[in-house]
This record gives structure tokens, C-alpha cells and sequence, in this order.
């Protein structure tokens, strides 16, 4: 399901559409979102590379990791860093974003890092950022009608300096820029009011939220019981992704994650138990529509004093007459609309009680049912 | 004032001839007595006719004012003839003891139809919804659409609303919180091709010959129940639309649609500016209208917008609209998405609406629901009706149904179909009272929305 994100993200939006988005949110709670942030990164690169993605360059907005860190973590993932001019740029947020130093020494960035990134000394601009973000992405594809990738490190960081509305304003435009291939970012859901989730969780296609695996373990004191729950949250986690697919309907997933030295591991959740839908209830009605062939079935049913009216006199049928006359006429079907082999047609045997009865009475009104 | 008798059943009883010096609110409140009468027995019919003297007054409000005061429509259009030819007239057309809302075509204007209380109605594009509510949208009404983050369907609802105003040569503005509004109406379907509508009509035609198992015929002899159809008249009013075939360009011309861009303006100012122009050219005055205008604002509270958290400044530019609609002949369809307001602002919002709809997204591959739900494969999402307008009326509307599914058929038209419960399987070993709905299912879970 991990693997379904990246499909997303690798395929790209299509023309005329707005680039699928991917919120990563995580919390105090289960504090893996950037682990997770780091495997779609890797994974995308490697699409990149390998050519398969819609998106040939990727543009990094780093605002909580140095850029020599990003560097560091495709050299350890195998991702060749030699040529990764043409593919990757990183937009350092991180190192200087209010513009303090005035000049800047770079003896801090390693030399590799240096010419796969550039500053960007104004946070609070965010006109300002957008167009450098374009601007590098655009550098990195040249000419024509190729597209690249966006990742922002955290969005949290990015309100910090900047409004909600201007915030949503860049993220949506970066959307809808026609060369921008697919965009996710992180969040944590914590540090803000459930106000500014929500308007990511508008503005992307896709969100995915890592949440504790024992959800009643957290927060409780470190106790011999719990001990063993609460370490499985050191580890584990529980990713629930909701998709926004094209026919307007909703895809909700679960996996569990387990996080190692090495990386991350996303496993299919084992019970289907544990996975929690809003359940929308509506009020349903009983299906009062009649199929095709319940309608033929229905149009086969002789009901009583249809042939009345042609002309032809009355006759009530009393029940008193035998039975050899009986079968001569036609009778009343029951009710059932069931197929029945012979033309349709049900029959009801009728014997009156007793002979003594005038017909017409008002005691018995089937009487006047007259087929 | 000569009124004859009630003649026996077959007769048409009329009103005829009569001194010039009355009023006419003297004959409506005497046709008013007359049908009274009339109601009671069984052939509810009456001519009535005035001489000349008073046709020349004007005959639509006579004849609006007495379907309003009374709703037992005149079967096809009142008929106001002269005295001579009232008795010539004399066809029984039995009129089902309906209500029909579309009374009296008075209006020669297309797209606009006359309803009860004096209102008119703009269709919304969707013949079902138009059912549901009645009629359609009334005119000086204001329409809320409360999105659901998760799917696009508002988009829908306002694809279809647009069009038909294009379609019917009613001005438009549109407004939306998009770079470019403009490209918005690249994507606007364009009316289905005749082949399917007749189609439709075939359908619908079929099922109004009832069989009636009762022995009514050996008294009534050959008079059939007839339905007028006002079919000639209802394709006019809605059209289906092909949501695959785009809008032809010539219907968004320059005067007929304003689309105006909401994002990069400081405060909601400039698109007050712009509806209280658009709607001071559609003014109410007294008498027929000539032409509806429709407004369209998408996501008004989108948060790329810098009004977005200014929730006074939103609930004060809401009240003003609805106080500019309400004296034109306009309707205003809003689209928000709750989630992003807060819940106060929400139940503010939602109590300036007028009509108020809400779309819901379903969820993919939902096996509880498909076996809860007949036809689950081809929903699309869900559309809740939470208030209808009622304007010049103290009297609900109250739907059987306020949940209808939203489907798509052939993947083109949009359809609205109230939610059936699938065929209980019997073999599945659930009781009734679990699977139905009513109780609950196991799972628990909110039983409305």
C-alpha cells in the first residue's frame, strides 16, 4: 500500500489536472513520519532515475534537514550521486531561512551538497520561494513538456513563518502548475489546530497518517504490564492511508510499520478487524423498483374486472359454481411474481363453505372479485 | 353574477357573463366558492369566462393569482374566451386531483417556470433534483452546497446548474477561488442528444397507463384518466446533460458569462462589487420576469484565499448577497466546504441558506456497503437535502427521502436515486433485524448524517 503511494506519486497527474498530493502526518505519539517521508523520497528518486516516472527531476524544499543529509541518505540507499545534477535539486530552508548571516561561508556545506543546492534566504516570502522553486524545477527539465517532482521537508515549519492562507495559496499553485509531475510533504498534526490539517487534508489527494500501534499504550506510565505494549510503539507504528480516487470515491488502507536500522517496512495489516471506517449510515428505503423481468412477470397477472367494461355482461362470480366450470375460466394468480411454466398463469381452488350463503353478501367480499 | 347549477356529471359547469363593474377579486373569490363546490363532486372541472372588458387586463396575473390561491391546476393553459364560445368549449377534461406545480405557463420565458405562492423556479440542471425540490431552484433564493473535502462532487451539481443557465441564454457569474475561472467553463457538458431524451420519454410514458383491479369501469364508461403532459414544455425547462460532451463555445460569449477570480483579492469586496451589479440588472419589478440571472460561487471559503479566516467578513458578505437576491430575479448557488470553517461559523452559514444540499463521498470497495445498498457499483457519491426553500409560504416541504445516492449512467448523465436496501440474503443467516438498516448495523456507527 506504501507501494500504491509511490505508484501514484511516480504516475503523475494528467493533463489538465491538478498533480496528485500527498500529506504525510504523524504526532508525538508515533514519530515516524519522516521515516516514512525518507522512503517515498528514495523511492521516487529511483523511479526518476530508472526513468519509469512521469517526472524527470526532483526539487527538494528542505527545511528541517541540511542538505548534506539528503545527500548522505541516496548515497546510503544506492542512489548514484555523481550524476544527480540534471535530477535532483535541494532548496536549503534550513541553513539560513531568515536571511542572519549576511554573508555566507560555506564551510559548513560539504562540496557535494553545495552544487546540488542553493539558498534560500527569505521564508517568510512565500511569492518569492514559489517562483524559486519553479525556477529550479523548470532548470532542471529544460525546455518542453517534462515535469518534475516536488518534496517539501515539513509544512510545519513553513507556517511558522508565513499565514495559513498564504501557505495554502502556494501549495495549491504549486498543484496546478502544469509542469509540476506529483508533490508531498510532511506534517505534524500536533503542532497545529486541527484547523491547518484539515486544509491540507483539502488540498491533497492522498493522506497518510502514522498513528501508534497500541493506541491505549500511549501516554500511560511505564509500568511492568504495559511495558512490553509500550515498547512495540518504539518500533511499530500503524499507517492508514485515504485515497481521493478520480470517480470521486474514497480508498481507506491500512498497513503496519516496523521501523529498522536499515529503513522502513511497510507489512499488511494481519486482521481486518481493527480497521476503522466512518461508518455513513443513510436511511434506505425497500426497493420498490421492479426489475425487468419482475415487470414482465407482473403485466402476465390477470387481475379481476379488468375485462369489464368491453361491452360484454357482467357476471360476479359467486363461488358457487362446480368445479368443472371452474377450470374453463381463468382465476386469480396469487400474488407471487414467480415464473411459471404454463403462460404465467397461478390458479386458486376455491370450494365455498357452504351452499346456503347469497352471494354478494357482505360477509365474504371476495365474492365480488370477477376475473 | 350568474352561476349555473352543478349539472350532472358530465355537464361543465361555468360562470358566465357578468356586469363590468366587478372586481376581480370579486371573480376570484366567486371561482374559488365554485370550485369549492366543485371539489366535492366528482367531475372537478370549470370554465370560466369573462367578457371581454376584462381580458384586457392584464391575464397573466389573473390567472397566477388564481392558481396560487387555490392549486388545483387548469389542466394546459387557462383558456380565456368569450361568452359565446364558453359553451362550445365544453370538452370534459377530467383533471387528477394533483398538485401540480407547474400551474400555468404564463411566463413566455424560457427556463423559467411558474410555481405556487407567486414564486417562479429556475431549473438546476438536474430533472431529478428539480423533482425533489419541487420544482427547481425559486428564483431569489439562495442555494448552499456543503462540499466534502474528500470528492469533487460539488462540481457536479455546479457543472449542471451552469449549463442549463447557458443553455437557456441566462446571464451568468461565475466566481472561484481557481487562477483561471475562465478554463472552469472548458469543462461545462453540453445537452444530450435528442436520441436518449426520447428514449426517456418512452420509458415514463409506459408507466403512467395504470391497472386498476376495481369495478369502476362498468360506471364510468369511457372515460379514461387522461394525463396532460406537459412534456413539450418540460424539455424547454431541463435539459440532460452529457457530461462527456463539453459546452459549444459560442454559449459563453463575453456578455452572458463574468467569471471572476477570487484568490488574490485582499478582502471579499470586489466580488460584493460584482454581484451587486449582476444582480442590479436583474431587478425585480412588478410583473413577469424578463430574464433570470444565476450566480456561482465555488468554495467561497477555500483557504488559498486570504478572506478565508476572516469568518465575520464571509457571513457579512453572505447576508448581504441573500438580501440582494431575495429582490431580483436571481438565484445564487454557494458551494463551501464545512470542514474548513468552524463549527459555529458552519450552523451560521448553514442557517443564511435558503436551500441547503450537501454532498458526501462513498468509500471504494466497501463490502458492508455494497451488501447494505442495491447498486452500490455505479454510486458515485452521496447527496443529502437539508432544507428546501419556501418563499411567500409558512408550509415545509417534507421529503420522504433525504438522501439520495448520485449515480452515473453510461458513465454521462447525472441521475439521483433514493437509497434501496439490497435484497436480504437468506442464506447469509442474518435475522431481519440485523441486516435492516432501521436497527442499526453491527458495526456501530452514526445513523445520519
Amino acid at each position: 500500500m506504501a507501494d500504491t503511494i509511490c505508484r501514484t506519486l511516480r504516475d503523475g497527474g494528467l493533463e489538465g489536472e491538478h498533480a496528485p498530493a500527498l500529506t504525510i502526518k504523524d504526532s508525538k505519539a508515533s514519530p515516524f513520519g519522516f521515516d516514512v517521508f525518507n522512503y517515498v523520497l528514495t523511492q521516487l528518486s529511483n523511479h526518476i532515475l530508472a526513468g519509469k516516472s512521469q517526472s524527470r527531476g526532483l526539487v527538494v524544499v528542505a527545511y528541517s534537514r541540511s542538505p548534506s543529509f539528503y545527500v548522505d541518505l541516496l548515497k546510503r540507499r544506492g542512489i548514484d550521486i555523481a550524476s544527480s545534477h540534471d535530477w535532483i535539486h535541494i532548496l536549503d530552508c534550513y541553513t539560513d531561512p531568515l536571511g542572519w548571516k549576511n554573508r555566507l561561508i560555506d564551510k559548513d556545506i560539504s562540496q557535494e551538497a553545495s552544487s546540488l543546492s542553493s539558498f534560500c534566504q527569505d521564508v517568510r516570502n512565500l511569492d518569492k520561494l514559489y517562483s524559486l522553486i519553479i525556477e529550479q524545477g523548470k532548470g532542471l527539465i529544460g525546455q518542453g513538456k517534462d515535469r518534475f517532482s516536488i518534496a517539501i521537508d515539513l509544512v510545519s515549519e513553513m507556517v511558522r513563518h508565513a499565514s495559513i492562507s498564504s501557505v495554502a495559496g502556494i501549495l495549491s499553485n504549486l498543484r496546478s502548475h502544469d509542469q509540476v509531475s506529483s508533490i508531498f510533504w510532511l506534517l505534524h498534526s500536533d503542532l497545529h489546530e486541527i484547523k491547518f490539517t484539515s486544509v491540507l487534508e483539502y488540498l491533497s489527494s492522498m493522506v497518510a497518517s502514522v498513528e501508534p500501534f497500541n493506541q491505549a499504550a500511549f501516554g500511560q506510565r511505564v509500568d511492568l504490564e504495559n511495558l512490553s505494549m509500550l515498547e512495540q510503539n518504539f518500533r511499530k507504528g500503524k499507517f492508514h492511508v485515504r485515497f481521493k480516487r478520480r470517480n470521486g470515491r474514497v480508498r481507506v488502507m491500512c498497513e503496519e510499520i516496523l521501523v529498522e536500522l536499515a529503513g522502513i517496512k511497510f507489512t499488511p495489516v494481519l486482521s481486518e478487524d481493527e480497521i476503522i471506517n466512518q461508518r455513513l449510515l443513510p436511511k434506505v428505503q425497500f426497493n420498490l423498483q421492479l426489475s425487468e423481468e419482475e415487470r414482465n412477470e407482473r403485466a402476465k397477472v390477470v387481475l379481476p374486472f379488468e375485462h369489464q367494461g368491453n361491452g360484454k355482461p357482467i357476471q360476479i362470480y359467486d363461488g358457487r359454481r362446480s368445479l368443472g366450470e371452474n377450470k374453463e375460466e381463468a382465476l386469480v394468480s396469487t400474488g407471487k411474481l414467480q415464473p411459471d411454466e404454463d403462460s404465467g398463469k397461478g390458479q386458486i381452488i376455491y370450494f365455498r363453505d357452504s351452499d346456503d350463503e347469497m352471494p354478494d353478501s357482505d360477509e365474504d367480499p371476495d365474492d365480488d372479485l370477477d376475473i | 353574477m350568474k352561476a349555473a347549477q352543478t349539472p350532472h356529471k358530465k355537464e361543465v359547469p361555468c360562470v358566465f357573463g357578468r356586469p363590468p363593474q366587478l372586481p376581480i377579486t370579486k371573480i376570484i373569490r366567486l371561482s374559488a366558492a365554485l370550485l369549492a363546490r366543485h371539489r366535492r363532486c366528482s367531475t372537478p372541472t370549470a370554465a370560466l369566462s369573462l367578457p371581454p372588458r376584462v381580458c384586457s387586463l392584464r391575464p397573466e396575473s389573473l390567472s397566477c393569482r388564481l392558481s396560487t390561491i387555490y392549486s388545483w391546476h387548469f389542466t394546459g393553459k387557462t383558456k380565456l374566451c368569450s361568452v359565446d364560445a364558453a359553451m362550445a368549449t365544453t370538452k370534459p377534461r377530467l383533471s387528477s386531483f394533483s398538485r401540480n406545480l407547474s400551474a400555468v405557463s404564463s411566463s413566455q420565458t424560457p427556463g423559467v417556470k411558474c410555481g405556487p405562492n407567486g414564486t417562479m423556479f429556475v431549473s438546476s440542471g438536474i430533472a431529478d433534483l428539480d423533482k425533489i425540490l419541487g420544482g427547481g431552484f425559486p428564483l431569489g433564493s439562495l442555494v448552499m452546497v456543503m462540499e466534502d473535502a474528500e470528492a469533487p462532487h460539488h462540481m457536479l451539481l455546479l457543472r449542471n446548474f451552469m449549463s442549463q443557465g447557458l443553455v437557456h441564454g441566462q446571464p451568468l457569474l461565475y466566481a472561484s477561488p481557481s487562477k483561471d475561472p475562465r478554463g472552469f467553463l472548458g469543462t461545462l457538458p453540453s445537452p444530450a442528444s435528442l436520441k436518449h431524451d426520447k428514449s426517456r420519454d418512452r420509458e415514463s410514458e409506459q408507466e403512467k397507463g395504470l391497472r386498476i383491479a376495481w369495478q369502476y369501469k362498468k360506471y364510468m364508461g369511457e372515460n379514461q384518466p387522461n394525463f396532460d403532459s406537459h412534456r413539450d414544455n418540460k424539455q424547454d425547462y431541463c435539459n440532460e446533460f452529457d457530461l462527456r460532451k463539453p459546452l459549444e463555445r459560442h454559449y459563453f460569449t463575453r456578455q452572458r458569462v463574468n467569471c471572476v477570480g477570487i484568490q488574490d483579492s485582499k478582502n471579499l469586496a470586489a466580488l460584493q462589487e460584482h454581484c451587486a451589479s449582476f444582480l442590479a440588472q436583474h431587478q425585480r419589478n412588478d410583473g413577469s420576469c424578463a430574464l433570470a440571472g444565476r450566480i456561482a460561487i465555488q468554495s467561497l471559503c477555500a483557504p488559498q484565499c486570504e478572506h478565508s479566516n476572516m469568518d465575520w467578513e464571509m457571513l457579512s458578505f453572505i447576508k448581504s448577497l441573500k438580501g440582494m437576491v431575495r429582490s431580483s430575479n436571481a438565484v445564487v448557488v454557494i458551494t463551501f466546504p464545512p470542514s474548513l470553517l468552524s463549527l459555529s461559523s458552519t450552523k451560521r452559514w448553514q442557517h443564511m441558506a435558503d436551500t441547503l444540499l450537501s454532498v458526501a463521498a462513498i468509500p471504494d470497495e466497501d463490502k458492508e456497503l455494497a451488501k447494505l445498498l442495491s447498486g452500490y457499483q455505479d454510486m458515485v457519491g452521496l447527496l443529502n437535502v437539508h432544507k428546501v426553500a419556501r418563499l411567500n409560504t409558512q408550509v415545509p416541504l417534507i421529503l420522504e427521502a433525504t438522501t439520495f445516492s448520485i449515480k452515473l449512467q453510461k458513465r454521462r448523465f447525472l441521475v439521483l436515486e433514493c437509497l434501496n436496501q439490497a435484497p436480504v440474503d437468506g442464506s447469509s443467516g442474518s435475522s431481519y433485524g440485523t441486516s435492516g438498516s432501521c436497527s442499526g448495523s453491527s458495526k456501530a456507527g452514526t445513523l445520519d448524517f
